[in-house]
């Protein structure tokens, strides 16, 4: 600011730096932190055909069902290749690292194999949250999703 | 602007005012964007999905955001899947096709989520994106502060 000469020419910087700090403290007391999201891409059959579509192709597909919840398994049944994974009772940990290690010797065969994950009506979304993260782990990104 | 009072130099207000009407210009517009979302919602991890930044969602796209009960809404309205139909077909006859982000709750039953998936096919959008946490940054969970905590746990200690 071009003032005129005075004895103290120097720009009074106090209030900006009061201002400057008030800001600093309010933006670092109300912003919060927003989590970081992340997206898994899936395919979707039309609605009104069966597995015909998927049939039709001579590939290797893999096929996960997703089965209803029950009270000792919240997470909800993972069945791989008509094999429930985890035991019967089956704890979902142990059914997400059986599925997992499932899918890395897939993976190591062909990355484009298509997924196929069939989910039971009352099956939570978690689950089927859980599968597809699994899926995009092992680099499978071909994964369409049906419901039983 | 009143410069003559040397001796006793009054403060100008001018810079101030334009940082507070920045400042109220800033919180109205970042408030009413966060308001548009459905607050119930707790989201599953999804950790290896796609990283979701502004850069690699085009603007174009259309979030659905279904609650653990069902309930199905955009910009925390709640419509009804023949809603969506309607929306998603007139948005893809007017651009073609673009990003459908399902942002559905960890307990919500597929039933609901497969509504949703069956409008969108129906009106010609074939993939579909659910939305998950990739880095829990906010720590929620961990912090047992809200009632979205206590339902998580309750569930998850089932």
């Amino acid at each position: 600011m071009a003032k005129k000469p005075q004895e103290n020419p120097a720009l009074d910087m106090t209030p900006m730096i009061d201002v400057v700090f008030e800001l600093i403290i309010f933006f670092v007391v109300t912003i919060k932190q927003e989590d970081l999201f992340s997206r898994l891409n899936v395919n979707r059959p039309a609605p009104a055909t069966s597995s015909s579509a998927s049939d039709s192709s001579d590939d290797i597909t893999v096929t996960i069902e997703i089965g209803r919840r029950y009270d000792n398994n919240p997470g909800g049944v993972i069945v791989y290749n008509k094999k429930a994974l985890g035991g019967p009772i089956g704890s979902t940990a142990d059914a997400r690292r059986e599925l997992d290690r499932n899918l890395k010797d897939i993976a190591k065969t062909s990355t484009k194999t298509p997924i196929i994950v069939k989910c039971a009506e009352d099956s939570p979304h978690k689950a089927l949250v859980d599968v597809l993260d699994i899926c995009y782990k092992n680099k499978l990104f071909s994964v369409s999703v049906f419901t039983l | 602007m009143a410069r003559k009072a040397q001796e006793n130099p009054a403060l100008d207000m001018t810079p101030m005012i334009d940082v507070v009407f920045e400042l109220i210009i800033f919180f109205v517009v970042t408030l009413t964007e966060a308001q548009r979302k459905d607050e119930t919602i707790i989201l599953e991890d999804g950790r290896h999905g796609e990283a979701l930044t502004p850069e690699n969602l085009p603007p174009t796209h259309m979030q659905i955001d279904i609650s653990a009960k069902g309930r199905i809404s955009m910009g925390d309205r709640t419509i009804d899947p023949a809603e969506v139909k309607r929306r998603v077909a007139e948005k893809y006859k007017k651009i073609g096709e673009f990003p459908v982000l399902i942002r559905a709750d960890f307990q919500t039953a597929h039933r609901d989520v497969a509504k949703v998936m069956n409008a969108c096919t129906e009106a010609g959008i074939w993939k579909i994106s659910f939305m998950a946490v990739g880095e829990d940054k906010t720590n929620e969970r961990a912090t047992n502060k809200n009632e979205n905590f206590n339902r998580w746990r309750k569930w998850r200690g089932k």
